[in-house]
């Protein structure tokens, strides 16, 4: 059965036998990087079309129905839209900042796919501290939104940009806490070693209650530090009008759009491995003849079924709650969050100490 | 307890959301409830709303006759100017004079559908129809005589 | 002919200087600070080539993820930061860049002079070993100086408190 692994081994082989090192290494990176971006793309129009209808379907409404069959390719129309369109840059703006801060977003979008896992032996780069790396560089997001809020020379953009600082550095804490709950579990930060330890169960189902504690809390980190109702304040609509990306239009609001959507199905990729065992199927500890019957679902139909199921879940909650005020969203954090997940923490570390875990 | 009541915030914190999401989910898996009219295509078999106002009419009977007595009440009702009743006298077979309106001017534009007149008329002269194709080319199109040409009172309204 | 992690070596060597000399020398605060930005960006790939990647990890989350917001949120709060800042006085850039010499001078002096000699032999730094060090009370063991910082930055965490409490104690 031809698997993702399968593919890349063949062209693998195939360049190897015809090339060089030097030269096959190069190709592989030029065809990774065409595949990042192709990605990009398609969860792009996936996405959005997806997020249209289940608000719409959640809202008692029909969503987009006119371009396309049932409004399927409404997003397609949107990007050509976006792309014809004139980027306009104010007069007033630190030029360079304000051009360059879309692409900062996306290129930090694109470097967080490295350590995904999409199916079995499948992933761009297996480094030794995975989970840290995504932490690390999904921090640097708020760089590129406080340099779109700060170039843009408007009050709104700059309120919105201090906002998502103020909320991107706290809720990063909780994310981290959270995920370091499973880290503790498996005692490793590698992406396939958090993967493989997940053989015998899901560490949401053989975590006890901390996992899901753990998760929950996760899930709601992940939610703020992508920005997305119900901790929309950057962008706040009734508010700021759209915050750091007022003054974007185009090409350039098109890439903060997408990094957007990016960054929700990174979260919910990295909350896929570490709760629900990536591409790992549902396997119940010893039952040998059930995790076969299991197996024969391809790996990458479990990795994006279970992300997916995640930004189901996302956007339930964007189209659930109304938005925080940057009060409620500060204490929620400091006074609810923090405390839970590093008692939890301990709870955990107390578990794998006396190895009460399975 | 500071422990115990921090607990049950969360707890209820935690419920409260769900009931909120389960209605959510309830109408993402029951496409039934769906309350939104493909227009254009439905224009005939459009459904409206009880309580839908599109404009104020005045309705006519057979012999063309309205019910309007000319009292102006609606324009003193009106918060924003739209009704102009423009009155004139009548005389009666017997000689009498009687006040009578010429004509009842409506200028659609200014209308905000807000109902004051029609709970201000005494003798329901007029009401509010469920049109809503207003647009035209010309803005005085919307200024409306809603009295029929050659209408007049129908009997036994004082 | 170059080898290619020599050439991404001295890419990443050039992006860390250039920008480091343009965060110095721009007139506008903000730019300075993402200039800065670059620069640490640049080191923590330096890390990452290193195959240093905790390190690289610690530099972003750090640096770039820590200080540096912490750097433009102190500019938003400041007044007339969208402006440039005037011109240095001569006097004060020839000295500036005198300093800048002899410091440049005294570390090529020490770097030519010293003995370096390759590490290869070292195992590879993992979290795990990073972190066994740091708790080690044995011989060439961190635990003391680990729970130093630790205490230090419980006071410095407490000294905020203090400070950000509205009423006085």
């Amino acid at each position: 059965m031809p698997s993702f692994s399968h593919i890349a081994l063949l062209i693998h082989e195939w360049l190897s036998s015809h090339l060089n090192s030097t030269l096959t290494l190069t190709i592989e990176m030029v065809i990774a990087g065409v595949a990042v971006i192709s990605l990009f793309a398609v969860l792009g129009l996936v996405l959005v079309i997806m997020e249209r209808k289940v608000s719409a379907w959640m809202q008692i409404r029909l969503g987009p129905n006119r371009v396309g069959p049932r409004g399927m390719l409404q997003s397609l129309a949107d990007t050509l839209k976006l792309l014809v369109k004139e980027g306009l840059t104010p007069s007033g703006a630190d030029k360079f900042l304000f051009n360059l801060a879309p692409f900062i977003a996306m290129i930090i979008a694109m470097l967080l796919m490295a350590p995904i896992a999409f199916a079995k032996d499948f992933q761009l780069w297996d480094l030794n501290i995975g989970i840290l790396y995504v932490s690390a560089l999904s921090s640097v997001t708020v760089i590129s939104i406080l340099m779109a809020g700060w170039s843009s020379n408007n009050k709104f953009s700059l309120m919105g940009a201090m906002r998502s600082g103020a909320q991107i550095v706290s809720y990063e804490l909780s994310a981290g806490l959270s995920a370091l709950t499973i880290i503790v579990f498996t005692g490793s930060l590698q992406v396939s070693d958090i993967i493989r330890s997940q053989a015998n169960g899901w560490w949401i189902f053989k975590g006890h209650i901390p996992a899901l504690i753990a998760f929950i809390t996760f899930i709601i980190a992940v939610t703020a530090e992508t920005n997305r109702a119900p901790f929309d304040l950057a962008e706040a609509e009734s508010e700021l009008t759209a915050g750091f990306h007022t003054e974007y239009s185009g090409m350039k609001f098109a890439l903060f759009f997408l990094a957007e959507y990016v960054n929700v199905f990174i979260a919910c990729a990295i909350a896929a491995t570490l709760f629900l065992g990536g591409w790992m199927p549902f396997h119940v500890g010893t039952w040998h003849a059930f995790n076969h019957v299991m197996d024969y679902i391809p790996s990458s139909i479990w990795f994006f079924g279970k992300t997916f199921f995640l930004i189901f879940i996302i956007m339930w909650f964007r189209w659930t709650f109304p938005r925080l005020r940057i009060d409620q969203l500060l204490n929620l954090e400091w006074k609810y969050l923090l405390p839970i997940t590093m008692v939890n923490l301990l709870l955990t570390t107390a578990i794998v100490i006396l190895g009460w875990h399975f | 307890m500071g422990l115990i009541k921090y607990i049950k915030n969360v707890w209820s914190a935690l419920r409260s959301l769900a009931i909120g999401m389960r209605r959510t989910l309830y109408y993402f898996t029951h496409h039934k409830e769906i309350i939104t009219q493909q227009y254009p295509e439905n224009r005939d078999t459009l459904n409206l709303p009880e309580r839908f106002k599109g404009e104020v009419v005045m309705p006519h009977n057979e012999q063309n006759e309205h019910r309007c007595t000319g009292c102006t009440a609606c324009e003193l009702a009106c918060p924003n100017g739209t009704i102009k009743v423009i009155t004139k006298f009548d005389v009666n077979p017997d000689g009498k004079k009687k006040k009578a309106i010429d004509k009842l001017v409506y200028h659609l534009e200014l209308c905000t559908m807000c109902n004051l007149c029609i709970e201000a008329c005494p003798s329901d002269a007029i009401k509010m129809a469920q049109t809503f194709e207003h647009s035209v080319y010309d803005r005085s199109q919307l200024t409306k005589i809603l009295n029929n040409p050659g209408s007049k009172i129908m009997d036994g309204v004082e | 002919m170059m080898q290619g992690s020599t050439i991404i070596f001295y890419l990443l060597a050039a992006m860390s200087l250039v920008f480091g000399l343009l965060s110095v020398t721009t007139r506008q605060i903000f730019r300075a600070a993402i200039y800065l930005l670059f620069t640490l960006i640049g080191i923590a790939g330096l890390y990452f080539w290193m195959d240093y990647q905790f390190i690289a990890a610690v530099q972003v989350v750090v640096y770039v993820g820590g200080i540096v917001v912490l750097i433009l949120f102190s500019i938003f709060l400041t007044n007339q930061a969208g402006e440039k800042l005037p011109r240095g006085k001569t006097v004060r850039k020839i000295f500036s860049a005198l300093a800048v010499f002899c410091a440049f001078a005294l570390v090529i002096s020490q770097v030519f002079e010293a003995d370096l000699t390759e590490t290869s032999g070292s195992p590879a730094p993992t979290v795990a070993r990073i972190g066994k060090k740091m708790l080690d009370t044995g011989q060439g063991g961190y635990a003391l100086p680990f729970e130093v910082i630790s205490i230090l930055l419980l006071a410095a965490m407490v000294g905020c408190i203090v400070i950000a409490l509205k009423t006085k104690l």
